[in-house]
């Protein structure tokens, strides 16, 4: 089964990992240009393998499928590779060594390889190493990412190993890794397991804290990759072990667009804030998977391709600002329009596309998953959704008001240098471009899977883009956003650190763990003192044999000076066991 | 044509044993050359064999064109073309290790290609009583080679291996005798028909069986009839203990398991169960004693064959167990120990030629003297470990299933006990290694470095290649085993194993 030509020899996302780790050794140009050659390699090639079931094998007595090519997967496959290379374009330009750039790079790999995975296991297998990797990526900052990065590994090792769990369990039932073995995971715990595994993914609300915590520490184009694959292999994840969705997964995604946006409003750092974002526009495919019909689903992936394009600028654009400026927070900054116009261009682009106004590309996607739930009758998940819109608005006319508009920032600051222009000015282009022309898009998404699942633009999942209820809808979210932001303008900006889950779960586990290890530590330090005395014998009598012998075979003999026993049997020794063993053998068996 | 790869198998290596002693005559520098010309073509008659059998089953070669149950057959499947060529690629690169490790002279390279005939006629015979033949000239070329050693204790090695060794032989052929009296027949096939037919409950064939597995536990060593291997491993020349450690014990097992599998078969089992019991309970007691004192030992080489009494614990087990995961595991396993053991001896060598160290203790701050041969041997001792993706992990996991399908949970738990006592004793090495400065100034002893034969400290380029080369294959062996498994599909199928 491991037919295909040489476009399905190797996985791309092991050929991506091993380029990562050749990038490493070499120097800081050429690091980067393999990494562009890796990405875009890993574009074209999604763009022209064919569908099917590659690199079949058996690991350790499981089937195994290292690359299984669908629509879906391809789809993930093309925007990785996309922006893999835009953010190593970007990474370049805004002095990123070429160690860090190897980190990132291997990041993307492991992502690529998990979503082009063909069973649970090796899923699993890129899934827990794109952990490991983006946790390497962001320590290789140091300082306050060191910390970040602690957390963020603990709380993807406890998701992880949920997964595993609820894998292990859906096996047990099914019998199979493999994703055609069954429809999803199996019902019950195993997907109870894997939902809220997948979920610290995502981000649902009270795993989020992740989120916030760790993009805003790292290097500004290590955030560009931070913000990309983690949360959509989830995503992709969730919609492989939930293709027919879940009403209270669709839910979970409605809150999560609300708590996300609501939250965003809230915060001053400019990447905090935008990480906010990450979970609340999340929530639009989790809502999107969670509902599962075709148009939610073909939303839902729509949404994840468009989200990647507009927050990977919008990472981009207030990466810029900080690298230019050295300021993280909003009311260090102000009026920067004047200083980088591209920048703040580019900027308007992506927060409008954010936002979903009409002409943009997230309009296209939210406005699907929003539609789906309005076709299924979903009223409080529309509402919830249409809320979450607001805050969009809301939250990002604050950001660019704030740091483009208000005010006047003391002295010059130069604009974005060439590469980054490069990198943010087609991204931006192809946020217009798909915002203008959706069929472009359409056309990407993918085919057939679940019973319930047709394709865009068959009969069961007619959209419309342009209808005169869809541009009301997006442009009254504007206005109310607009409005919103004047009513609001002036306490937002008496709003200091707003605290989040993560202040009580942090606190717990501290005080928790610190409770836990006194009493481990005094019922251990009981135990200790009875096994050190053991040990203590145990490492004498490996230490020096022969002498332990001595003492165990002449226990009362006070005079030491005669020759010491030997653990040496002789040959006569021998013989006599061989005997015995004989006689032993042969009359147990008589 | 290949058929005939069978016999030449045991031919080529036994007429060229007499080359390099008749050519003394002539010159005496002339080993070498021969040795490698002869194992060469040994291993690419392995080969070729290999290629036959994975493409076109089990080949049979009747010596002398004999009728099958009177004349002597030469029965080659899955297993044995395994085994025949893991003999062939291991002696190919202990040559390229004893061109400078010594010892040097033609009597040496007439005694290798005798034990390489020897070898590879156990391997491939179908004939209980020809099994002993070359169990004899493996035997006694084993013993000739430890005795190569130029110390007395070399000497005194080889007689405790010689005695405890041709007894356990004995015991072989006197449970051959009685099989051929309730049977009247000595090829493995007839053997397995006709016990069936007089009854596995019969005395002649419990004993017969008793006998033939206590003899060769003697020769794969398990405890506690190890005593003459520590001694063996660790007096011999280093060439030698490579040679040996990878390759003698390895074949004992295989014929072990041929004998259990192909003449007494599954069935035995099912019709005695105590027999199956006493055999993976002296394993599982072989692969637990094995491990502890191999901890308690303080030379390096000694705490390596006790590791290999250990190891075979874990073969034999499997071959008890005698379900298709346990043995898939056991061939794994025998494949990537003679890898793993015979690199680590190899390193050992590397080592003492190199800085003299021989003891646990004098290996500490290794990874700054010898910085190659330190991690090599880390990786090899992780590997017997069983660290993921080695072939020790793959090995061990297969038996560990096929415990586990056969729900022998106590068999199951001492393969995982197991794996933490390799631990422990390679654990402590490489912490010694890596993490531990040198007591005092070992670099240079008082004396100078303790001379080795031919008085070099210089290591080769063939030395090293040899132990990289080990490393690399125990690190990547285990991707081969899904592979393994479904060459061996049809072999075990054969054998009647579910």
């Amino acid at each position: 089964m491991a037919g295909g030509g040489p476009l399905t020899a190797v996985p791309p996302g092991v050929a991506v990992v091993v380029g990562a780790a050749v990038a490493a050794a070499l120097s800081r140009r050429a690091a980067h240009a393999l990494g562009v050659a890796l990405t875009a390699g890993t574009l074209l090639w999604a763009l022209v393998v064919p569908d099917g079931v590659f690199l079949s094998t058996n690991f350790l007595g499981f089937e195994a499928v290292l690359l299984r090519v669908d629509g879906f997967s391809r789809l993930m496959a093309i925007i990785f590779g996309l922006i893999g290379a835009a953010a190593v374009v970007y990474s370049y330009a805004s002095d990123a060594d070429g160690i860090q750039t190897a980190f990132a790079l291997s990041y993307v790999g492991t992502s690529v390889g998990a979503v082009l995975a063909g069973d649970w296991l090796a899923l699993l297998f890129f899934w827990e190493l794109m952990a490991a990797t983006s946790t390497l990526l962001i320590w290789y900052y140091g300082g306050k990412a060191i910390r970040a990065g602690f957390r963020y590994a603990l709380l993807h090792g406890i998701g992880g190993s949920l997964v595993m769990a609820g894998i292990v369990w859906h096996y047990d039932a099914v019998g199979s890794f493999l994703f055609s073995a069954a429809d999803g995971i199996t019902a019950g715990v195993p997907a109870v397991l894997v939902a809220v595994g997948i979920g610290v993914n995502v981000g649902f609300v009270g795993l989020h804290a992740w989120l916030p915590d760790t993009s805003p520490r790292p290097h500004v184009a290590a955030s560009v990759f931070l913000c990309v694959y983690t949360t959509k292999t989830g995503v992709y994840g969730m919609y492989r072990a939930f293709p027919e969705g879940h009403l209270w997964i669709a839910y979970m995604g409605g809150a999560m667009a609300v708590f996300g946006a609501g939250m965003a409003l809230l915060q001053d750092d400019m990447r905090r804030l935008l990480s906010y974002h990450i979970q609340s526009q999340v929530g639009y495919m989790v809502a999107g998977v969670g509902i599962g019909t075709a148009l939610a689903t073909s939303g839902a992936f729509a949404h994840v391709f468009n989200h990647i394009l507009y927050k990977s600028l919008l990472f981009m654009t207030v990466g810029v600002v900080i690298y230019r400026t050295g300021k993280e927070r909003l009311k260090k900054v102000g009026g920067l329009y004047r200083e980088m116009p591209l920048t703040a261009v580019t900027f308007g682009i992506a927060a409008l596309s954010i936002a979903g106004f009409p002409g943009f590309n997230g309009f296209v996607s939210k406005g699907m998953v929003i539609g789906a739930a309005h076709k299924e009758h979903l009223d409080a998940l529309w509402w919830l959704l249409m809320l979450g819109g607001v805050g969009t608005f809301l939250s990002f006319i604050k950001l660019g008001y704030h740091a483009f508009l208000h005010g006047k920032y003391d002295g010059p600051v130069a604009d974005a240098n060439r590469g980054q222009s490069v990198a943010m000015v087609a991204i931006a282009g192809l946020c217009v471009i798909y915002g203008v022309y959706p069929d472009a898009l359409f056309g990407l998404l993918p085919g057939t899977k679940s019973s319930k699942y047709v394709a865009l633009p068959a009969a069961g999942a007619k959209y419309t883009v342009f209808t005169v209820d869809h541009l009301v809808e997006g442009i009254g979210l504007a206005v109310l956003g607009v409005a919103g932001f004047a009513v609001l303008k002036k306490p937002l900006s008496n709003v200091s650190v707003v605290p989040d889950v993560d202040a009580l779960y942090n606190r717990v586990a501290f005080y928790g763990t610190r409770g836990v290890v006194v009493g481990v530590t005094e019922l251990y330090a009981a135990v200790d003192r009875a096994v050190v005395a053991a040990a203590r014998t145990v490492a004498g009598a490996v230490r020096d044999p022969a002498s332990a012998v001595t003492a165990v075979a002449r226990p009362t003999d006070g005079d030491r000076s005669g020759t010491p026993a030997s653990l040496r049997a002789g040959i006569g020794t021998t013989i006599l066991v061989l005997v015995v063993v004989v006689a032993l053998v042969l009359a147990a068996l008589m | 044509m290949s058929e005939s790869y069978a016999v030449l198998l045991v031919a080529v290596p036994i007429l060229g044993s007499i080359v390099p002693l008749a050519g003394s005559l002539w010159h005496d520098r002339l080993g070498w050359p021969v040795a490698v010309g002869v194992s060469l073509a040994h291993l690419a008659l392995a080969a070729g064999l290999a290629v036959e059998v994975f493409a076109a089953g089990t080949v049979v070669y009747e010596l002398g064109g004999f009728e099958p149950p009177f004349g002597i057959v030469l029965v080659v499947d899955g297993i044995s073309a395994l085994v025949a060529l893991l003999v062939g690629v291991v002696s190919a690169g202990v040559l390229a290790y004893a061109r400078r490790a010594g010892p040097r002279g033609n009597s040496f390279y007439s005694l290798y290609l005798l034990l390489l005939a020897g070898l590879s006629g156990m391997t491939v015979t179908g004939d209980a009583f020809n099994l002993y033949v070359f169990l004899e000239i493996t035997g006694l070329a084993a013993y000739a080679l430890v005795a190569t050693g130029d110390h007395g204790g070399a000497a005194v090695a080889a007689l405790k291996y010689l005695i405890i060794g041709t007894v356990g032989a004995s015991l072989y052929l006197l449970g051959v005798g009685y099989a051929f009296v309730a049977t009247g027949t000595l090829n493995m096939a007839d053997l397995a028909e006709k016990l069936a037919a007089v009854g596995y409950t019969s005395p002649l064939v419990l004993a017969s069986f008793a006998l033939v597995t206590v003899g060769f536990a003697v020769k794969v060593a398990l405890f506690p009839l190890h005593t003459w291997q520590p001694d063996a491993y660790a007096e011999a020349p280093i060439s030698v203990s490579v040679l040996i450690s990878a390759l003698v014990s390895t074949v004992a097992a295989y014929a072990l398991a041929r004998l259990v599998l192909s003449v007494y078969t599954v069935e035995f089992f099912a019709a005695v169960p105590t027999a199956r019991t006493m055999l993976v309970g002296a394993a599982a007691i072989s692969v637990v004693a094995g491990s502890v004192l191999a901890v308690s030992q303080t030379d390096i080489q000694r705490m390596l064959a006790y590791s290999s009494v250990s190891q075979f614990g874990l073969i034999v087990a499997a071959v008890g167990i005698a379900n298709r995961a346990a043995l898939v595991g056991a061939v794994v396993h025998l494949v990537g120990h003679a890898v793993m053991k015979g690199g680590l001896f190899a390193t050992a060598g590397v080592v003492e030629r190199t800085t003299g160290a021989r003891s646990v203790d004098e290996y500490a701050g290794l990874a700054e003297r010898a910085p190659l041969a330190a991690g090599c041997f880390a990786v090899l001792a992780l590997a017997m470990v069983g660290v993921p993706p080695a072939v020790g992990f793959v090995g061990k996991w297969y038996i560990v299933v096929g415990a586990v399908e056969a729900q022998r949970w106590a068999v199951a738990a001492v393969l995982v006990v197991s794996t933490l006592l390799t631990l422990a004793y390679f654990a402590r090495l490489v912490e010694r290694m890596y993490f531990t400065e040198p007591a005092v100034d070992v670099g240079e002893p008082a004396g100078g470095v303790p001379t080795v034969p031919d008085g070099g400290r210089s290591v080769s380029t063939g030395m090293v290649a040899v132990v990289v080369a080990a490393t690399v294959l125990a690190a990547t062996l285990g991707f081969a085993a899904s592979g393994i498994e479904a060459l061996l599909e049809p072999t075990l199928a054969a054998l009647g194993v579910i």
